[in-house]
């Protein structure tokens, strides 16, 4: 090498030596050689002869010259038939000579300098591998073998035995191992004198200690060598006398493990939280606690706990088993159960919670089961305006209302999947969930004419209990053909659910413009009983035929037949709890479900497109008794028949661009407690009743999706439209009298449609420092009703803009600011004086600092406007937030966190909306201001870094 | 030198075997993802277990992948090939098309690098191969064990190469074993490439370039240059979203 440098140092030589390599190569030989023939020369041949242990020629077997250092490869040679190699022209240097052929032992030998020309090492000789060990570990058990010296190791936990088994069970399995009835070892046919585990003697001397105590689960490799003898060790002097030992080497910790973590918080307003969660873990199971209570209106926990405590069971909400395309409705349902927060941002609650869950993969199988009790103690007060428009006059009206409300629910649920065989799979299912309920009302009405003159008072007080059962189980079985892409599934299903409930009504009413006295106070004393039963029977197939590499063709057929029995015994309270017979009412209700459809699929270099037909049909039987021992009142059997078209496409272009093109017919058979006429008089001014002549609701549906996506500059672009029109769709028709009491009924209508389109653009004007995103989306709508028998059409139209930045000047510094702009217009075709225009608007901006080490800010201002003119409201609402932690311990584990909620005292919440024939405007109070103090323990460490984003 | 040892190499190995050695090598090539993040070095160990507790077990994904190859070259890209999960649909496929002339010792390849084409041409570079002393069956061929590192993606890739296939050829980039490669594992089973059928048989024009060489042309240094400052602009933004964005 040392002659190489200096000659290619030499800018002649160099040019020379790039124009013409091989010339150069032969010079730099020759006169390098000739230089230093002195000492050893620099350039030798390396040549042998590979032989095995009988001395027959290994033609072909693989000559390795590596670097002693590190094993790097210098250069490579086979064996020709006769088994001889040679290396011509390497530099004369160590190196570890390494022979590989199939069968034997890699054969290594170090190689120094050569005094001579040709180094020629003669016969090398290799060891066969022991056939055994080949066919069974490496051949069938498909272990690797590691060859350190003349010990062979291979992992154990390739061979399979069953659970349970000791060591000495796993040992009689592997090739070359004999173990006699007592437990004695042999290895190659020699007594195995010694067994270790990981390399130290276990429970003394006696081989059989180990082998007979240990689980064959708890061993990750076996190796077998020879060790010296005893004498031979004590003495120093090698005897010659070899050993066979056997060393255990256990598995690795890391597959176990746990984690969790622990919050106690206390804060002004007598507010506080515990919260914790444990979880523990090895390859096949997982194990997961959690618990919650709080007065601070979580109602359930987050999606990371979520996670933490489903485990790898988190994500198989979508085994329905509803095989083909959409009808209507999303085919992804995600059910986080009672277990997720869902707090609508209304009133005060105390919460509790606590479950546990257990998780079970194993080969082909994979079990998981959990149980979680919560409840929720809500009490809220609301405060609602409402105006319904009529044909060129309205009415208002005021609904202060007092609600409590205490719900809770165990819940049971299983899950089995299991590969039969490579072919086949098995998914089981069951859910078990039992609730209850109870709430009461307090509100207190008053109705207003357009003139503003109070025309009606009303005072309801209402109270409920319920219970009830449900159970849901499904199977799905799939099966894959010997042809590649061929699928079939089947599944079935059931779910049932009985509740049984007490409804004690109660108002007092005053109509004060009525002339007859009779009609100036109506009082209303209602006891309900209700019991109710839903059967659900589903069952699903599905066939997939690959017609060529480009065409698939889909089928499939569902099928459901939906029983519910509902039952309600009404009593008079106001007279000596006298049956109510008219309220009374008892029904058996049928429908079933039949679809059968085909599609036909292209997919090839990223474009799929499906074309596909499906004909279905409802079958609808309605018997109405009086009452639940009483004969049939009236009957029904309604039929609908339909055929839906279904287009979709989803085409990924070059360049990070998707676009997705979607038509569906939608048809859904109505809700069956709409198709019975059964009055709803929970309100004594908004009554209810259902409608026997109800037809399916139908809608076509058309929707562009358009995703592009720059990963270079990390900009993205998203444009979506849709547009929903009905031909027949099921909206709540009102007639209102002169008292203000609407009575309203579903029924169809065609015409309405509602018309969608977004963007959502983001992109980096600083790269990584200064982000922009951008979003806009407008929506029309056009709804009709008919009001007192006159058509009203409401238009809605729908505008909002946003525009926000991220800014990260450092690691240590987050900022977002963002602002919104939303308006809503509404405009109601019989009465067009009142139409509406509601604002919301928005700002907010947040700042996450980490000041100090293991210090951090975290504040965040949230300014929202609400106005509608007409209605005369305008109401701001700036939301404060700040809070500082600190990490203590030398892992982090210790989090310590001082917070400020709505510093301005000014959270209440507010929903604006407009529909049908009325705009209205709800206030409700909600946890306002409040400070915390919160102690968090996790035991793997909290992050002490900020985080962008956040996930990964 | 390299050069020179590449030639020597070709040399050496194909004198003795000059027997129909063509056909073409099926691998699926599985990643799973949860170990892939796990590699991140600003992933929290929090994470990491969470990542593993939530996914692990179902959270590889796989593709199929071809390698042509003859005495002289190989060639290695995207099979048609479909696996059972998608249901026979098609997302596209990112170009990657790598060609190797063992005896022109150049090589082309064609390789989509946030969503731009690169047309990268260049002699042949052979990685800096470790040879290890484990033996293994790949695809019914016995295997012994190599490693190489990939200093700008961090990776430690173990390679299986036949001891009785005597090739240079290998999957993805990698090539210039004594024996075929016939398994790779990134980074401790984040990405593996496994071999499923050897098929020797006479090749057509499979092994022919594409006629059309589009892409902005790169050395390979100027590619790796390219890939590693990609590579060190995202982990200094601690953007998991890079291992996405290249092929690992």
């Amino acid at each position: 090498m040392r002659g190489d440098l200096k000659f290619s140092a030499s800018p002649y030589y160099l040019t020379l030596y790039l124009k013409m390599k091989k010339i150069l190569l032969l010079i730099s030989i020759l006169l390098f050689t000739h230089l230093v023939n002195a000492q050893n020369p620099s350039r030798i041949v390396i040549k042998g002869s590979i032989k095995d242990t009988a001395g027959t020629a290994l033609s072909a077997a693989t000559v390795m010259l590596l670097q002693p250092k590190d094993s790097s490869l210098v250069n490579f040679a086979r064996a020709n038939e006769s088994g001889t190699f040679e290396f011509k022209n390497v530099r004369n240097a160590n190196y570890i000579l390494k022979v590989s052929y199939v069968g034997y032992l890699p054969y290594q030998q170090v190689l120094s300098p050569s005094a001579s020309e040709i180094n020629d090492l003669g016969n090398l000789k290799i060891k066969p591998i022991a056939k055994e060990l080949i066919e069974v570990v490496v051949k069938t058990a498909r272990a690797p073998l590691t060859i350190r010296g003349d010990t062979i190791e291979y992992n154990a936990s390739s061979f399979k035995v069953p659970p349970g088994s000791s060591v000495e069970d796993l040992l009689r399995r592997l090739p070359g191992i004999e173990v006699d009835a007592s437990g004695n070892i042999k290895a190659q046919g020699k007594d195995v004198k010694k067994v270790l585990v990981d390399g130290k003697t276990f429970f003394g001397d006696d081989p059989k200690a180990a082998t007979k105590n240990l689980g064959a689960e708890t061993i990750s490799k076996i190796q077998v060598f020879n060790d010296k003898s005893e004498q031979a060790k004590l003495t120093g002097v090698d005897d010659g006398k070899k050993e066979k030992a056997i060393n255990l080497e256990l598995k690795e910790e890391f597959k176990k493990g746990a984690f969790g973590k622990v919050t106690v918080a206390a804060g002004t307003e007598s507010r506080g939280v515990l919260r914790g969660n444990y979880n523990r873990f090895n390859k096949k199971e997982q194990f997961s606690i959690l618990g919650y209570t709080n007065n601070i209106n979580e109602t359930g926990v987050n999606w990371n706990d979520y996670g933490e405590f489903k485990g790898n069971n988190s994500f198989n909400n979508n085994d329905n088993g509803d095989f083909g395309f959409a009808n209507g409705g999303s085919r992804y349902n995600f059910d986080g159960g009672d277990l997720l927060n869902n707090f609508d941002g209304k009133g005060f609650t105390n919460n509790f919670g606590t479950g546990l869950n257990y998780n079970y993969t194993f080969q082909k199988t994979k079990f998981s089961s959990s149980y979680f009790y919560n409840q929720t103690r809500l009490s809220l007060d609301q405060f609602e305006e409402k105006k319904t428009f009529l044909q060129n006059s309205f009415f208002s009206n005021t609904d202060t209302t007092g609600k409590t409300d205490f719900r809770r629910n165990h819940s049971v649920a299983m899950r089995v999947e299991q590969m039969l065989d490579s072919s086949n799979t098995l998914i089981a299912k069951a859910n078990l969930r039992v609730s209850h309920s109870d709430v009461g009302t307090n509100q207190s009405q008053r109705y207003f004419t357009d003139e503003n003159t109070l025309n009606t008072t009303s005072k309801i007080d209402n109270s409920s209990k319920l219970n009830s059962l449900g159970f849901s189980g499904s199977l799905i079985f799939r099966h894959k053909f010997k042809k590649k892409g061929r699928n079939f599934a089947l599944s079935t299903g059931l779910n049932t659910n009985t509740s049984d409930g007490t409804e004690n009504l109660n108002s007092l009413s005053r109509f004060l413009n009525a002339t007859n006295v009779n009609e100036q106070v109506k009082a209303l004393g209602q006891l309900n009983q209700n019991e109710n039963k839903a059967t659900l029977i589903k069952s699903s197939l599905f066939f997939l035929e690959p017609i060529s590499k480009k065409m698939y063709w889909e089928s499939f057929y569902n099928f459901s037949t939906d029983h519910r029995e509902v039952g309600r015994e009404a009593f008079n309270a106001l007279r000596n709890n006298s049956r109510f017979d008219s309220l009374s009412t008892f029904y058996k209700n049928t429908i079933n479900y039949n679809r059968v459809g085909t599609s036909l699929r292209y997919s090839f270099k990223g474009v799929n497109v499906t074309v596909g037909l499906a004909a279905l049909r409802f079958d609808l039987e309605g018997k109405l008794y009086g009452g639940k021992d009483y004969p049939v009142a009236q009957s029904l059997t309604k039929s609908y028949d339909a055929v839906t078209p279904n287009i979709s496409s989803d085409i990924a272009l070059k360049n990070n661009t998707y676009l997705s093109l979607n038509y569906t017919l939608n048809v859904q058979a109505p809700d069956i407690s709409y198709l019975q006429p059964v009055v709803n008089n929970n309100n004594p001014f908004y009554i209810i009743t259902g409608n026997p002549d109800l037809l399916p609701e139908k809608s076509n549906n058309l929707s562009l999706y358009f995703n592009k996506f720059d990963p270079a500059t990390f900009s993205y672009i998203n444009l979506w439209t849709e547009y929903n029109s009905y031909s027949s769709q099921i909206v709540y028709n009102q007639t209102v009298d002169e008292n203000f009491v609407t009575r309203t009924r579903p029924e169809n209508l065609s015409g309405g449609k509602n018309f969608n389109v977004g963007t959502y653009i983001g992109f980096p004007i600083v790269k990584t420092k200064f982000t922009l995103n951008l979003n806009g989306n407008a929506s029309i709508g056009n709804s009709p009703t008919f009001i007192n028998g006159v058509k009203n059409e409401t238009d809605n139209k729908s505008y909002q803009l946003g525009l926000g930045f991220n800014i990260n000047p450092s690691e240590k510094l987050l900022m977002n600011v963002s602002g919104r702009l939303g308006f809503n217009n509404i405009n109601y075709s019989i009465e067009e004086r009142q139409n509406q225009q509601i604002r919301n608007h928005g700002i907010d901006a947040s700042v996450k600092w980490n000041f100090a080490k293991k210090l951090f800010l975290e504040t965040n201002l949230d300014y929202k406007t609400y106005r509608n003119d007409r209605f005369g409201f305008d109401q701001n609402i700036p939301i404060y937030n700040c809070s500082v932690r600190k990490l203590f311990g030398k892992e982090n584990k210790v989090e310590v966190r001082l917070a400020a909620f709505d510093i301005f005292n000014k959270r209440q919440n507010i929903v604006q909306m407009a529909s049908q024939n009325y705009v209205t405007t709800q206030r409700a109070l909600t946890l306002a201001r409040y400070f915390m103090l919160s102690f968090t323990y996790n035991m793997k460490g909290h992050a002490d870094k900020l985080k962008k984003n956040g996930g990964w | 030198m390299k050069k020179i040892v590449v030639l020597l190499m070709v040399m050496s190995s194909f004198s003795a075997f000059s027997q129909t050695n063509e056909g073409v090598v099926k691998y699926t090539r599985t990643t799973y993802w949860t170990k892939l993040i796990s590699q991140l070095s600003y992933v929290t160990k929090q994470e990491k277990d969470k990542m593993s507790y939530m996914f692990g077990g179902r959270d590889d994904w796989k593709e199929y992948m071809l390698l042509y190859f003859n005495e002289n070259g190989s060639r290695y890209t995207h099979s048609e090939e479909k696996s059972d999960e998608s249901e026979g649909y098609d997302w596209g496929k990112q170009e990657f098309n790598i060609n190797r002339n063992f005896e022109k010792n150049t090589m082309t390849d064609l390789v989509d690098f946030l969503g731009k084409g690169y047309l990268i041409e260049d002699s042949l570079q052979i990685p800096k191969w470790k040879i290890l002393n484990d033996l293994k069956d790949v695809a019914g061929h016995i295997c012994m064990k190599a490693m190489v590192e990939d200093t700008v993606k961090k990776q430690k890739i173990i390679a299986w190469f036949a001891q009785d296939i005597p090739l240079n050829a290998g999957p993805e980039r990698l090539y210039g074993l004594p024996g075929m490669i016939l398994e790779l594992d990134i980074n401790d089973g984040a990405v593996i490439i496994e071999a499923t059928k050897i098929e020797l048989k006479k090749l057509g024009n499979e092994m022919d370039l594409p006629k059309k060489l589009k892409g902005k042309k790169l050395t390979e240094k100027g590619y790796q240059e390219m890939l590693y400052k990609f590579v060190k602009e995202k982990t200094k933004e601690e953007n998991a979203n890079w291992i996405w964005m290249v092929r690992y």
